[in-house]
């Protein structure tokens, strides 16, 4: 895998980490789980961020807004946000220098 | 959920029944390298950088020598679950201090919209309850023998 894209896999699992502390934390604190890391864990996830290329940084925080999520699995040729075909010959050239993005909606492509 | 239920979510090959690790950090690796080597799953250092953020945010021991690391990631596509029992027992940051022998590792995709990880981690932290089901589970000989102690209490 690109090592930035490995870099944006690791960010989107963060900040939904983060988003799920904060929308369902009593959830989880109700079972005895505790948060005391919280800070810590905001400060990892903005030093994590900073390794990211910056415009594909500004991308990723476009689709998030818009998508809610930025990174999507693609599975069985389709990528999972807009279900559009991912032709072949992007698997092939994952391996290569780039970072894919989905043509039809720009979403950030991972096979997983 | 019923027990049962929740058991769907993971198989014979997601069953280690004595793993050995000095640590947290070596358990949290042999955790992963166990769901690796039973799935088709790929990607494990993304899988443990997530676990690590999570055991940062608040140890996941809150049973009586029972952790369960757990959190979504982009690497697995359906919520998968692994058993490991640490006979040793392994310093896993619990809040009493007692070493951790028991794990129920719950990996969960980013969307999962029946909230089916939530409701497994409250199935299984309740069903762990009974003093007398954990030393079961401590001693059943193979992954059979423990999922019945799990169904029938
Ligand atoms: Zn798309």
């Amino acid at each position: 895998m690109h090592p930035q894209l490995q870099l944006l896999v690791a960010l989107q699992d963060m900040d939904e980490m983060l988003r799920e502390t904060e929308e369902q934390g009593e959830e989880f604190e109700g079972l005895g789980f505790k948060h005391g890391g919280l800070e810590e864990l905001k400060k990892a996830r903005e030093e994590l961020a900073s390794k990211i290329d910056p415009s594909l940084a500004s991308w990723y925080r476009r689709l998030t807004g818009k998508f809610g999520h930025a990174v999507v699995p693609v599975v069985g040729n389709l990528c999972t946000g807009c279900f559009a075909n991912i032709p072949s010959s992007f698997v092939s050239k994952t391996n290569v220098n780039k970072v894919q993005k989905c043509e039809s909606c720009g979403r950030l492509l991972y096979w997983p | 959920m019923d027990i049962a239920e929740v058991l769907k979510h993971t198989s014979p090959d997601l069953f280690i029944p004595d793993l050995e690790a000095s640590d947290k950090t070596a358990a949290l690796a042999g955790l992963v390298e166990g769901l690796i080597t039973g799935t088709n799953i790929q990607n494990p250092d993304t899988i443990l950088q997530m676990l690590q953020s999570r055991e940062n945010l608040g140890s996941t021991a809150v049973g009586p020598g029972i952790a369960f690391p757990h959190g979504r990631t982009l690497a697995v596509q359906r919520l998968t679950i692994l058993i490991a029992r640490c006979p040793a027992g392994v310093d896993f940051d619990s809040e009493d201090g007692d070493p951790t022998k028991l794990f129920f590792m719950l990996i969960a995709p980013p969307q999962d919209t029946g909230h089916q990880y939530i409701k497994s981690l409250a199935a299984l932290i309740d069903c762990i309850q009974d003093a007398d089901l954990r030393e079961k589970l401590l001693a059943a000989g193979d992954y059979e023998s423990f999922c019945a102690a799990m169904t029938e209490g």
